[in-house]
């Protein structure tokens, strides 16, 4: 209670010392919860590719492969199931200023495919694809969102452009199913089964191809998976015998994908903790500050504490205390503030798949975490002067 | 027993290349209930004394001995819970915690120290109404005359029922009225606690109501007698 009492004491100081650490713990949260949403994005892929092999067209090929691929994939040792794959833009012709995430994409979606994958996705409404679905999608969290879709709706995929060509065709689709948000790439999928993809495939081939190529013996590339658990040796290894072993695909090896995963995954940690030392500096600074002037001006009262018996250990420990206080105070502050932003810039960026911050537990806990030690971390030195000061020097200062 | 023996005690402050001889080599002691001025001009050593009995300065050489515990051997940490239990201080500048009200204030010394007072609080109350502050229990400091705030100030150093309260200087910055009324609580006090009371003072008044003064000049003991009282 004296601690609060002391700090309101001097409102305008005590202020301006708590506005510094709410400035860097908001930076902090906000650049904390933008890194957080690139790293869940970055997680999804690196848990998505590194439990299959993709497999598509040799470099500078058409993505066109045929079907019959599929049982030499098989033949190849360690390899227990492939899934022909294709993606279409859902919005053909949208060009978004800046992309911070996937785009809104139409997938093929095998249900057999999540035994396989080390990624797995949930219903939050609805089913899932059957191995007979035509004319059926299963929409990801934030597509559903962003076009305001629940089961039983009907959506036209692709989405017409505005300044769609004479000839673009799209389906319409009947939602059987909304995903629960992952936080990556099939939040922003309409996924449909194989059938209606090699349609859609049709569509988007020339004109002059669209008579000559069989769509439904073709597709754009394979997802092979191991047996479920195989590891991402073994499926560099598997990688390595397809492209030994199978002429007119390119394997890429999943440590690849991986590693490129990774290294965004760093720079944005990088960024959070740019934004962590920049937190440290400014607020740090403004803490030490504060509690020097503190115990300056306050040394009487240090004095005459321990002229009625306070030890070293209980003035150190009460001006910790008081340290440790405004670092509280200025980070849950900063962090409110920076939930309450990022908030905001999620629900006004949902329409146009634009969500960017992802509060997380661990974030929560580091920037208040953070915020408490920065202050007595800067409350150290100060709170060490005071409780080594002479009783009688400090009862004899004049303010 | 003596509350307080002082054995050929000295205190030497180095300023620059010259020592100051505070005090040198006083020796005195003083009974358990006694009420002792210490008088002397400016520099005359008698704060560097005050200081060194409350255990606040460590001594250049001699023993001081407060109620019967030797403060010779004694770290720092002990000192201070010597200082808790049986010291009680009363300063010129009250020295009151301005974030803190008056029944605070009263009750600070509790915090640090392991008291002998069962009830803190009962005792605080009890003691401000003693000095007559029962109805400015939740006002601040500088809600208080300065009269007021050194009422605060004795019962906060009567609080762990210390057998000695030192004061310095404790009418120093009241009008002539409160200096008499002040010096008529402390006496009162002193006989109702049985509390040894040193006083540092150029308060002839106060001094003259002593039982004891002590006079000091150049860090020695120059006079030491009873106080004659007017029947």
């Amino acid at each position: 209670m004296e601690i609060i009492r002391n700090l309101a004491r001097r409102k305008l100081r005590s202020t301006l010392t708590i506005l510094g650490i709410v400035i860097g713990i908001f930076a902090l949260t906000t650049m904390g919860a933008m890194a957080e949403h690139f790293n869940a994005l970055l997680d999804g892929g690196v848990k998505y590719f590194g439990s299959n092999v993709q497999v598509g067209a040799p470099d500078g090929q058409a993505a066109i492969l045929p079907l019959s691929k599929v049982d030499e994939l098989k033949q190849v040792e360690g390899v227990d199931a492939v899934f022909p794959a294709y993606s279409f833009p859902a919005k053909p012709g949208d060009i978004s200023a800046v992309s911070f995430g996937v785009p809104d994409t139409i997938a093929s979606g095998d249900p057999a495919e999540n035994r396989y994958s080390a990624f797995k996705t949930t219903l939050a409404q609805g089913r899932d694809l059957t191995e007979t679905s035509r004319g059926e999608v299963v929409l990801g969290s934030t597509i559903a969102n962003e076009f305001k879709k629940n089961v039983g709706d009907t959506i036209d995929l692709p989405v017409k452009p505005k300044n769609a060509k004479p000839d673009f065709v799209n389906h319409t689709f009947t939602v059987v199913g909304v995903l629960n948000p992952t936080r990556t790439a099939p939040d922003t999928f309409a996924s449909i089964s194989v059938a209606d993809a090699q349609m859609l495939f049709k569509d988007t081939l020339p004109v002059a191809l669209r008579g000559t190529v069989d769509t439904t013996q073709v597709a754009q590339a394979f997802t092979v998976y191991g047996k479920p658990g195989t590891s991402l040796a073994e499926l560099d290894r598997i990688a390595d015998r397809i492209n030994e072993q199978v002429t007119g695909v390119n394997a890429i090896k999943p440590s690849t994908l991986v590693d490129a995963f990774k290294a965004g995954g760093a720079t944005f940690t990088a960024i959070t903790t740019a934004a962590a030392v920049l937190a440290l500096v400014i607020g740090g600074l403004s803490v030490v500050n504060t509690m020097i002037m503190a115990v300056t001006e306050r040394f009487r009262e240090i004095g005459l504490k321990k002229a009625v018996g306070a030890h070293t250990g209980h003035v150190l420990r009460e001006y910790l205390a008081e340290a440790v206080l405004i670092g509280f105070i200025g980070g849950a502050v900063g962090y409110g503030l920076g939930v309450v932003l990022t908030n905001l810039l999620n629900v006004a960026g949902r329409g146009s798949n634009l969500e960017l911050f992802l509060i997380t537990p661990s974030l929560t806990g580091i920037a208040l975490g953070f915020a408490v030690a920065l202050g007595a971390l800067a409350g150290v030195i100060p709170a060490f002067r005071a409780a080594r000061l002479d009783p009688v020097t400090a009862l004899r200062t004049t303010n | 027993m003596a509350s307080i023996e002082l054995v050929e005690l000295t205190k030497h402050y180095k300023q620059g290349k010259s020592v100051v001889r505070a005090l040198d080599g006083v020796s005195l002691s003083i009974a358990a209930g006694e009420f002792v001025s210490i008088v002397g001009r400016s520099g005359s050593g008698k704060t560097t004394m005050l200081d060194l009995i409350g255990l606040l300065l460590k001594p250049t050489s001699g023993r001081v001995i407060i109620d019967g515990v030797d403060a010779g051997g004694l770290k720092d940490n002990q000192r201070a819970d010597v200082r808790g239990q049986r010291i009680g201080f009363i300063f010129q500048e009250y020295n009151l915690l301005p974030s803190l009200n008056v029944l605070e204030n009263v009750m600070l010394p509790l915090r640090y120290t392991k008291s002998r007072v069962k009830d803190g609080r009962g005792r605080a109350l009890e003691l401000l109404e003693a000095v007559g502050l029962t109805e400015r229990l939740k006002h601040r400091p500088d809600e208080l005359s300065g009269g007021q705030q050194q009422r605060v100030a004795i019962a906060r150093a009567l609080i762990n029922r210390p057998a000695i309260i030192l004061g310095d200087e404790p009418t120093g910055s009241v009008d002539t009225q409160t200096s008499h009324e002040l010096i008529g609580l402390m006496r009162w006090l002193n006989r109702e606690e049985n509390v040894t009371f040193v006083i540092v003072t150029h308060d002839l008044d106060l001094a003259s109501r002593a039982d004891r003064m002590i006079g000091l000049s150049d860090g020695h003991v120059t006079s030491d007698q009873p106080v004659e009282h007017a029947a």
